[in-house]
């Protein structure tokens, strides 16, 4: 897997990671709620991958469609290509 | 509603092609029992469950078992 094959697929993959992070602390967190550690942990993590989805989203265009996404100068980035099979 | 994430949640790599296991792959998503039809019945049950968690588990799991469709 070639994660530097350009800047948006890095991006992309560093997104992935982060948001593996966030999943797996949620889940943890559904089975034990008390555990603070956990709850610090996930808070940091969901703030960097908010930071970088807002770093893709810039460059690349919205992840996520109807408004969900951040907005962007150009609203018709959300059709163009790659698309994840794509890439 | 549904909105849909333009990206993949694990980076995707095919070195070697294998049609017997794409075949059996796609029957494990649209099969009787396939990811598809289970996530229709969650989704649908979720309605008649009597607790907030009940009815939480059954959307996340409704919404997740569709998650493999968009891999097609």
């Amino acid at each position: 897997m070639m994660k530097c094959d350009n800047k948006q697929a890095a991006l992309l993959r560093k997104i992935q990671e982060m948001e593996f992070v966030a999943i797996e602390l949620n889940l943890y967190l559904n089975t034990h709620p008390c555990d603070q550690c956990a709850q610090n942990d996930f808070n940091c993590a969901v703030e960097i991958l908010r930071k970088l989805k807002d770093k893709y989203e810039c460059e690349f265009g919205p992840l996520l469609n109807f408004g969900f996404g951040s907005t962007t100068k150009n609203p018709w980035q959300w059709s163009e290509g790659p698309w994840p099979w794509e890439m | 509603m549904w909105i849909y994430e333009k990206k993949l949640e694990h980076p995707v790599r095919i070195t070697r092609p294998n049609v017997k296991f794409a075949k059996l792959v796609i029957t494990q998503y649209g099969g009787p029992d396939g990811e598809l039809s289970a996530s229709l019945r969650y989704l649908n049950q979720r309605y008649s469950m009597p607790t907030d968690m009940a009815k939480a588990t059954l959307t996340d799991i409704g919404t997740e078992e569709s998650a493999p469709v968009g891999y097609k």
